[in-house]
């Protein structure tokens, strides 16, 4: 849900609803747009491979890449693998209608034990399914996108979130946890959660 | 042509309810055509918003569809009532708050959507950094005692006055705290 | 039949085709075959170094015997039985030298053509020793050969009870506290409080002073549990290649490489064992901390009394009892999961300093809380939680402060309005 949409203008904006991953627009490199990579996709016969560092935007390139995945007629199937977990999820590949045309997304998929990570891309090769799939270090995959974050997209996005309150969180401030954080955007915007609380002025109860 | 939306109207105070109330009000659709409406859905619902990922919990929920014979007339106000429970309450803490709403969602043909949403209070829970609650807890200090032990030794010192305090208010800004379940 | 049995097949579905006392029939080869290693392994261990051990402190026969020559750790030693000479070479002394009233002087202590005495096998008189003793660490390595045979033998027993039985039955016998859970996810459902986490764990123990007896959050028995179970094997498994490297010493033949290899191993298992013994201290010299409370579930606005029990033997600079509210949110970004919590209220509500607490003498005292009016109650859901707990906590001289948690609930009062 937007900031705009929020009907009640009191939720911190870094709250997770907004930088949840599709939460904010992923902002793509000058030239590039969503359908641009899907057709780099097609073009390396719908197998590539989202690059980047921890909170980098890959989770949010994903999230912004489906729709026009979709909109070139490839069913996506998606997997998110969290921490520490190291295989796909039971029975993904008995789901009713994988086919030629779906195109499966894993994302996290350097967590993958090797073995499991094998058979993913030997699974989806035999059976011809796209495969894409986001990794902090490179799986021998088509390179789709490296993605990084910078200081002027960071305090730009942060100006985005916080709308009308910008005089709560200033781009100094920004720049001290970019600093901080080395980089790690989604670090960064849960640190200006704790300083948005801290700053805000407390309503009475009634 | 007007732009189609849905206004919510709360009956009561239309801010702030207890459990056990009865919650009501009326809705009205604005800028929608009969022939368009393919279902409506009301639901008065619970979520969390904050540092956490969200919950969610649909405490009342009524669909009306065009399809199951249901007569749906966007002149006239549609009426929405139940009974709140007595938890989870409206909270405005520091990691998490609790935000009651009542959603009205009209589905129209060719897959649009209008969303009318009001939100409200349930209960008088302060927010833990308010002065109020506060000045509140350091009453209640006051106003407890404590008692000897069966064993003594050494000085005793009573728990002192107005140590009830914001935790953590002026601590510096955190570093990132992981803890791996 | 009407076609060759099939052992194993593809799944299809979420259903398995194979059989599943074939299964059973695998899972019990599984666990026999661990059992079987840990039998040998124990016997082993037994015959070629225990039981000697032991026969040569109790079984051997004192007598006097001549050094012939050394090298080594070796010396070959001529003593006589029943008036027959027997020559025989021996160690010079036992691996512990732990020091026992049958143990020499030092290695190279036995000179040529000198006369010392020895003890010899009465069964098979050409064997002889020089020095007696116990090798502590041999112990150690018994460790080993158990836990394979605790894991095969337990295993077994499960495997043929649980054989011909269903899942469901499997599941109600194992885990009786799953349909515990079962009745309080179910309870919660019931209860008339929704989100609100049930008070039956904490209504369901009676106090002895006042109407309840609060759970603790984390046992220390389960923490001495996790050190001992990493620390036992650890030390079990390197203590077997650290018998193998001394045994290379005192021969006379020592394996530098092996013994390179060992150190860091050995550095980790000794401080495992420090950890441990540490962990055991504190658990002892801090004893039970026993806190009852008069009413549950507290609300908003409402007041309860308080019974702390403190045992141990302890000097402390102080001890002090806190009601406290902590918010915790976890959330899953990427790849990450993480909880967060955060402290929204405190409040001491019992404190003594300069205190001595006896053996056999606990401290107790009894006080009063309250939960300020207006304040959150507690609040369970997937993501997100609310939790109230009492702490007590104390700085023992000379030792880390310790902490103790003990959850309580706090229910939203009647109207869910704040009582002034």
């Amino acid at each position: 849900m937007s900031r705009a949409h929020d009907p009640s203008g009191k939720s911190n904006p870094f709250s997770t609803r907004f930088t949840r991953p599709g939460g904010i627009p992923y902002r793509f490199p000058p030239g590039m747009s969503a359908e641009l990579l899907v057709e780099r996709l097609s073009r390396n016969g719908w197998r590539g491979q989202i690059l980047g560092s921890h909170g980098s935007g890959k989770s949010a390139l994903v999230a912004a890449l489906i729709p026009a995945i979709e909109r070139a007629g490839r069913q996506v199937v998606l997997m998110e693998l969290h921490d520490r977990q190291r295989r796909l999820p039971k029975n993904w590949t008995q789901r009713a209608g994988l086919s030629r045309s779906t195109a499966v997304i894993v994302d996290g998929c350097e967590q993958l034990a090797p073995w499991n990570r094998w058979l993913l891309k030997w699974f989806c090769r035999r059976r011809g399914l796209g495969l894409l799939v986001t990794t902090h270090r490179s799986l021998g995959m088509p390179d789709l996108l490296c993605t990084s974050v910078d200081l002027p997209l960071a305090q730009e996005i942060v100006e985005s979130l916080l709308g009308d309150q910008k005089l709560l969180i200033s781009p100094e401030d920004v720049k001290q946890r970019f600093e901080v954080q080395q980089g790690n955007l989604r670090e960064v915007l849960f640190d200006l959660y704790d300083l948005y609380e801290r700053r805000r002025p407390v309503r009475p109860a009634l | 042509m007007k732009e189609p939306l849905v206004r919510i109207r709360l009956d009561g105070n239309g801010r702030v309810y207890h459990p056990g109330e009865t919650f009501s009000g009326e809705y009205r659709m604005e800028g929608i055509a009969l022939e368009e409406i393919k279902a409506v859905e009301v639901s008065v619902l619970w979520h969390t918003e904050g540092k956490g990922d969200e919950d969610l919990a649909v405490h009342d929920f009524h669909r009306l569809s065009v399809e199951n014979g249901d007569q749906i007339d966007p002149r006239r106000p549609g009426r929405f009532s139940t009974v709140l429970p007595n938890s989870p309450l409206s909270y405005r803490g520091v990691l998490i708050k609790i935000r009651w709403c009542v959603r009205v969602r009209v589905f129209l043909t060719r897959g649009r959507e209008v969303l009318g949403e009001v939100p409200f209070r349930l209960g008088e829970v302060l927010p833990p950094r308010s002065a109020t609650f506060w000045a509140r807890a350091r009453r209640s200090e006051e106003g407890v005692s404590s008692n000897e032990g069966s064993q003594a030794a050494g000085p005793e010192r009573p728990a002192s006055p107005g140590n009830g305090h914001p935790p953590g208010d002026d601590r510096p800004l955190p570093a990132a705290e992981a803890t791996v379940p | 039949m009407a076609r060759s049995f099939r052992l194993y097949e593809k799944k299809r579905g979420n259903r398995w085709t194979g059989s599943k006392r074939f299964g059973s029939l695998g899972e019990g080869l599984f666990f026999a075959v661990f059992f079987l290693l840990g039998c040998v392994g124990l016997v082993f261990i037994l015959a070629t170094q225990v039981i000697p051990e032991w026969r040569v402190n109790h079984a051997f026969v004192e007598s006097q015997c001549t050094v012939l020559q050394t090298r080594g750790g070796e010396a070959q030693i001529e003593y006589s039985v029943s008036g027959k000479p027997h020559l025989a070479w021996t160690r010079t002394a036992s691996a512990s030298d732990s020091g026992g009233p049958d143990q020499q002087e030092g290695p190279g202590r036995f000179a040529e053509g000198g006369r010392y005495p020895c003890w010899y096998d009465p069964v098979d008189p050409d064997v002889a020793v020089l020095a007696r003793g116990y090798t502590w660490w041999l112990w150690l390595t018994l460790s080993v050969p158990i836990s394979f045979l605790l894991i095969g033998g337990g295993g077994l027993i499960y495997t043929v009870l649980s054989l011909g039985k269903s899942a469901e039955r499997r599941a109600a016998r194992v885990t009786r506290s799953a349909s515990r859970d079962l009745s309080e996810k179910t309870a919660t459902t019931r209860s008339p409080f929704p989100h609100v986490p049930p008070a039956d764990q904490i209504t369901d123990s009676p106090g002895t002073e006042l109407a309840y007896r609060l759970p603790m959050a984390g046992s220390p028995a389960w923490t001495l549990g996790l050190w001992l179970a990493a620390c036992l094997p650890w030390n079990g498994l390197v203590s077997l290649f650290a018998v193998v490297a001394v045994n290379s010493v005192w021969e006379g033949h020592p394996d530098w490489i092996m013994i390179l290899f060992l150190i860091p191993f050995l550095a980790i298992g000794i401080g495992l064992i420090v950890v441990f013994v540490r962990q055991l201290v504190l658990a002892t010299a801090i004893g039970p901390t026993l806190l009852e409370i008069s009413d549950q579930p507290l609300y908003p606005g409402g007041k309860c009394d308080v019974y702390l029990s403190q045992t141990g033997l302890l000097r402390m600079n102080w001890l002090e009892v806190l009601l406290v509210c902590d918010e915790e949110a976890t959330y899953r970004h990427g790849t990450n999961t993480r909880t967060e919590s955060h402290r929204v209220f405190q409040q001491s509500v019992f404190r003594r300093d300069q205190l001595e607490v006896q053996h056999g003498m606990p401290l107790a005292a009894r006080f009063a809380a309250e939960v300020p009016c207006g304040a959150m109650h507690s609040f369970k859901a997937e993501h997100n939680e609310v939790n109230w707990k009492f702490i007590v906590r104390g700085e023992v001289a000379g030792w880390p402060n310790f902490e103790r948690s003990f959850p309580v609930i706090v229910c939203p009062n009647g109207h869910g309005i704040s009582k002034s």
